[in-house]
């Protein structure tokens, strides 16, 4: 290690955020934007089907002089028109479904590592439980009760992930609750509530975030399982999972419905897990002089 | 010196043990008795000083009287008001008299939440103060300790070791309590600034006269702030001693062992020390032996230490040992 270093310390205190940082927020901007602006930016209706048009590639003039730029599904509707109303669907099922599993599994993980004694144990055995039935023989049954339906979906998925929420939460809250900070909290009169909300979740919400980020993307794919099952999202209307669940028979013959879907998901949920670490390193108060 | 003043803490026979409770699978674990009968007063704008190895039951002892351990036994009492078998409200209560200051300054703050916010949380959560008052209180409290009232927005990282362990003193002192347990509170710090923690401690304990039970194991920090020293081993008192007396005359084995460990800055003085060294290891606190608990690593020991258990008895300086044979 050479003693001459270059003297960086005095660079004015700017937010330095690393390029591909700026990337991965655009592209989920971008996403998120396209989603909320479908109606208006969508080049064709998204359920006009097109019979004689179907299975078009991508750059096709169609009969009415519409370009269908990513080419038609099998049915003849505009694949790109699709995607944007598919994203609408998809980002609202994964972030609400992973708001649901998130406040339930932390809250009840928090609980079982705080109260020990009966509360952990049935809380933990319930973890077991959950963890030991397929989630998605869990969510055909709850949907084959209820019904399909987008709040539903966001229940079911929601309700059927906390399991791993909950365990990180606990194991975290464990170690936490021993340290002096939390004792001193205690010795101050703050009650279970304040300390673990105030004390505990702060100090675990890194861990948390890494576990959010990455079912983030898992709801997607979820969600894209339950509606190839016809349990989700009911035609006619899209999301991308079954854009791509109904591409997939025609993989050989028309690759842009499976391809175009799956790149945006591919591309949204590698921002998202990208943009997840960085905050968690972010969030951190003790690396935020640097 | 000891006879005036209120009655701080009032603890009885204390004894807590952990383990022991038979599972479903297989034998009970041993129990380890990490605090074994303990009796201990403490007045107003007294400092205590409560010595002995790692592994006696010091930080267990500790843990007992602010009530973050319930006791096996025995009863705890804080200005009149029993600790012991407390509901959470009563706990609470009683909490505005005991406080606690922690060994390691960089594991007692919340590394998420601001200075203002931790010494602000006792004050708060009393609803004692809040608003204008509260953001006053907080600011008061920190030049208290030696800090500067905008350091209240600050992140415990952005202080040193001397000076979260200043935030954390006031804290401890935000709600006037009468007795202050201090585990060890400066072991953790460099030697330039212990001086100034315990200085600290001295001159805030003049203006409330809060008491302290000042846990170490440091005989130079002990001489320095004590009134009173209480030596513990193996869960039990076996000496105490007001301080002059106890630096003066150290009566039994394990003190005068400890005492001779202590490094002396003089050369001349440390090779003409007479070493008292014990042999062996502290057994486990699961396995204590019988009759003095010190016996197997005792050089005075005799016949009678193996099977009587030697009681604290008053010397005539005023001392207390518990050893047949100082």
């Amino acid at each position: 290690m050479s003693v001459l270093q270059p003297v960086r310390r005095f660079r004015p205190r700017l937010p330095r955020v690393p390029l591909s940082i700026m990337l991965v927020s655009a592209i989920i901007l971008v996403i998120v934007a396209v989603a909320l602006l479908a109606p208006w930016i969508a080049p064709a209706d998204p359920l006009r089907q097109d019979l004689l048009g179907r299975l078009k590639p991508p750059g096709t003039v169609g009969r009415t002089g519409v370009t269908y730029l990513l080419g038609t599904d099998d049915l003849g509707r505009d694949l790109l028109s699709r995607i944007l109303y598919g994203a609408r669907v998809s980002l609202s099922v994964a972030v609400l479904s992973v708001l649901v599993s998130t406040l339930v599994g932390v809250t009840l993980g928090m609980m079982a590592g705080w109260f020990r004694g009966w509360t952990d144990t049935v809380i933990m055995r319930l973890v077991d439980i959950m963890l030991s039935i397929p989630a998605i023989l869990l969510a055909v049954l709850t949907v084959a009760v209820l019904g399909p339906g987008f709040l539903k979906l966001v229940l079911v998925l929601g309700l059927t992930r906390w399991p791993r929420y909950t365990r990180v939460a606990y194991a975290q809250t464990l170690q936490v609750a021993n340290l002096p900070y939390i004792k001193a909290s205690e010795l101050a009169g703050a009650g279970a509530a304040r300390i673990l909300f105030r004390h505990v979740l702060p100090n675990i919400a890194g861990p948390i975030l890494i576990v959010a980020t990455a079912e983030f993307g898992l709801m997607i794919l979820f969600e894209a399982g339950l509606s190839f099952l016809g349990l989700g999202i009911q035609p006619p209307s899209a999301s991308w999972g079954s854009i791509m669940s109904v591409g997939r028979q025609y993989v050989e013959r028309a690759w842009w419905i499976v391809a175009f879907p799956g790149a945006c998901l591919f591309l949204l949920v590698l921002s998202v897990n990208v943009l997840g670490d960085w905050l968690r390193d972010r969030l951190d108060p003790r690396s935020r002089i640097r | 010196m000891s006879e005036e003043g209120e009655t701080v803490l009032d603890a009885r026979d204390v004894a807590v043990h952990f383990g022991g409770r038979s599972t479903l699978f297989g034998r009970p674990p041993a129990t380890v008795r990490a605090v074994n009968g303990v009796d201990l007063v403490i007045r107003r704008s007294e400092t205590v000083a409560l010595v002995g190895e790692s592994g006696c039951g010091k930080s267990t002892l500790s843990n007992a009287i602010v009530g973050l351990q319930p006791p096996t036994r025995g009863s705890i009492a804080i200005k009149g008001r029993q600790v012991v078998g407390a509901g959470r409200r009563a706990l609470n209560e009683i909490r505005r008299d005991v406080q606690m200051i922690f060994q390691d300054p960089a594991l007692s703050l919340d590394p998420r939440a601001t200075i203002g916010a931790t010494v602000a949380e006792p004050l708060s959560v009393r609803a004692v103060a809040r608003g204008g008052e509260l953001k006053r209180r907080v600011a008061e409290l920190l030049t208290q300790v030696g800090l500067r009232p905008e350091h209240a927005t600050r992140y415990p990282h952005q202080f040193s070791g001397g000076q979260r362990q200043r935030v954390v003193i006031a804290r401890a002192l935000a709600l006037e309590p009468a007795l202050v347990v201090c585990d060890e509170p400066v072991s953790a710090l460099d030697v330039s600034v212990r001086a100034q923690i315990l200085n600290l401690l001295v001159t805030l304990q003049k203006r409330t006269g809060v008491a302290y039970l000042f846990v170490s194991h440091d005989l130079s920090v002990v001489r320095h702030i004590a009134d009173r020293v209480v030596v513990m081993y193996l869960g039990r008192i076996v000496e105490e001693a007001e301080r002059e007396v106890f630096f003066a005359a150290p009566k039994h084995p394990y003190t005068r062992a400890l005492m001779s460990a202590v490094p002396e800055a003089d050369p001349v003085v440390q090779r003409a020390k007479q070493r008292f060294v014990l042999k062996g290891e502290l057994p486990s606190p699961a396995n204590i032996p019988p009759g003095c608990p010190f016996h197997t690593r005792c050089p005075l020991a005799t016949e009678i230490c193996v099977s009587d258990r030697p009681e604290l008895t008053p010397r005539p300086d005023g001392a207390r040992v518990a050893c047949h044979h100082a």
